[in-house]
């Protein structure tokens, strides 16, 4: 209640400061156009500032969404058409899937056979280096060129530091577990 | 008489024009920083196998993975595919390099197709710096050696870095996050171990020195004709 008080008490001054501003504006024939002032010449009324000058959470909803949308044109992201070209590398990369991913531990992924060698599947699933594996005894005939698999990831590169070498022995492969086709929706 | 020395007026034209030109042969539009993100141009090693020199080309490094910076990228591959260009308008010859035995055939048929030279096999020791003895004297060497990976199949650097080097032939090549760019003229950081990015990278060297060589043939018609008509 007291608070409630309060708040009035202050509106009614805002609202007496914003007319004698307002009157001595127009004594000097000048206006200083100071966002919502530019509103107030020849309105002496005595009218509730919540209209005129907003405050509390409704000045700082204003204040943020015209930040958000100055942010959002020169981010280049509002106002152009959703086929441009024009997201930044940073932006490109935070949305990508290897960084939506995270770890690459225990994820499922599809990949796409590219390669056959007797028993052994070359699998490509988006990553930089593909991963081998052997074909499954279950549906083997199934798994050729161009099939696509599930498959749960391990490791993006294998990499080892070996006792006394300088850098990282890299077996230019990726590590994962297959699980089996990918299995299309029965239309 | 006159006749050769509007010739020769013709031929400095061809040569001394496309070097007024920042892009003569408007090679921006042949590829875009979209295009070599979905190619996984950007994706590099694990930090384990990080070079120290390649720090500079880094974006930063990703659960262990580091990620080169593809604004960077462009800048280097825009004046290499430049330089390319200009060499091939020249008509320089110029050799293709790798051993990744993965895309051996894909490197050979893009030579091919653009009318260049590739070597992705064992590279014998004098190839370049003995070349009189081995091959007999007056071997005219490579004016350019394009490297799509800069590494051996040791990891060691390439032998033909360091002898392009020693022989004054400029060198492009793309540096993958373990690979050490201090002696390549043009290095263009960038993955050189994925199927797409080295696609990318063939298309985009193949359409360079073929439209280099096209523009050779227009411009040699359209200065020949002018200094005929003077």
């Amino acid at each position: 209640m007291a608070a409630l008080c309060k708040a009035v008490c202050v509106a009614k001054r805002g609202a007496k400061l914003a007319r004698i501003s307002c009157r001595s504006l127009l004594a000097f024939g000048k206006l200083y156009s100071t966002g919502d002032t530019s509103e107030f010449p020849g309105n002496k009324e005595d009218t509730p500032t919540a209209e005129k000058k907003l405050s509390g959470f409704a000045a700082a909803f204003e204040l943020h969404s015209g930040l958000q949308q100055k942010h959002d044109i020169a981010a280049g992201t509002v106002g152009k058409s959703p086929g441009s070209n024009e997201h930044s590398f940073a932006t490109l990369l935070k949305q990508s899937p290897l960084v939506q991913m995270g770890t690459s531990k225990d994820k499922v992924a599809v990949g796409k056979i590219f390669h056959i060698v007797n028993n052994d599947l070359y699998v490509d699933f988006g990553g930089k280096f593909h991963c081998v594996c052997k074909r499954p005894a279950v549906d083997g005939e199934k798994y050729q060129r161009g099939s696509r698999v599930r498959l749960r990831l391990v490791d993006l590169e294998l990499t080892s530091r070996f006792l006394g070498a300088k850098t990282d022995t890299t077996l230019l492969e990726a590590d994962a577990v297959l699980l089996g086709l990918l299995e299309t929706k029965p239309k | 008489m006159a006749v050769g020395l509007l010739k020769k007026v013709g031929s400095d034209k061809i040569l001394t024009e496309p070097l007024k030109h920042p892009d003569f042969f408007h090679l921006s539009e042949l590829f875009s920083l979209k295009d070599l993100f979905d190619a996984r141009v950007h994706l590099g090693h694990k930090i384990g196998c990080r070079h120290r020199l390649m720090e500079q080309y880094l974006f930063g490094c990703r659960l262990e993975q580091d990620i080169l910076d593809l604004d960077q990228t462009m800048e280097h591959l825009q004046q290499a595919l430049n330089f390319t260009a200009h060499v091939a308008y020249r008509r320089g010859i110029i050799l293709f390099v790798s051993r990744n035995r993965q895309f051996t055939h894909l490197i050979e048929s893009m030579a091919r197709d653009c009318g260049e030279y590739a070597h992705c096999r064992y590279w014998q020791g004098g190839l370049l710096t003995n070349a009189n003895v081995q091959y007999g004297k007056g071997v005219r060497l490579p004016d350019l050696i394009v490297f799509l990976s800069t590494l051996n199949n040791v990891f060691q650097q390439h032998v033909a870095v360091r002898d392009a080097a020693k022989m004054n032939i400029p060198t492009v090549g793309i540096v993958d996050s373990n690979c050490n760019p201090s002696l390549l003229t043009y290095p263009v950081p960038g993955n050189d171990d994925s199927g797409p990015a080295v696609e990318l990278y063939c298309k985009l060297f193949r359409m360079t020195i073929n439209r280099a060589k096209d523009k050779r043939r227009q411009m040699e018609i359209l200065y020949g004709l002018k200094s005929q008509n003077d």
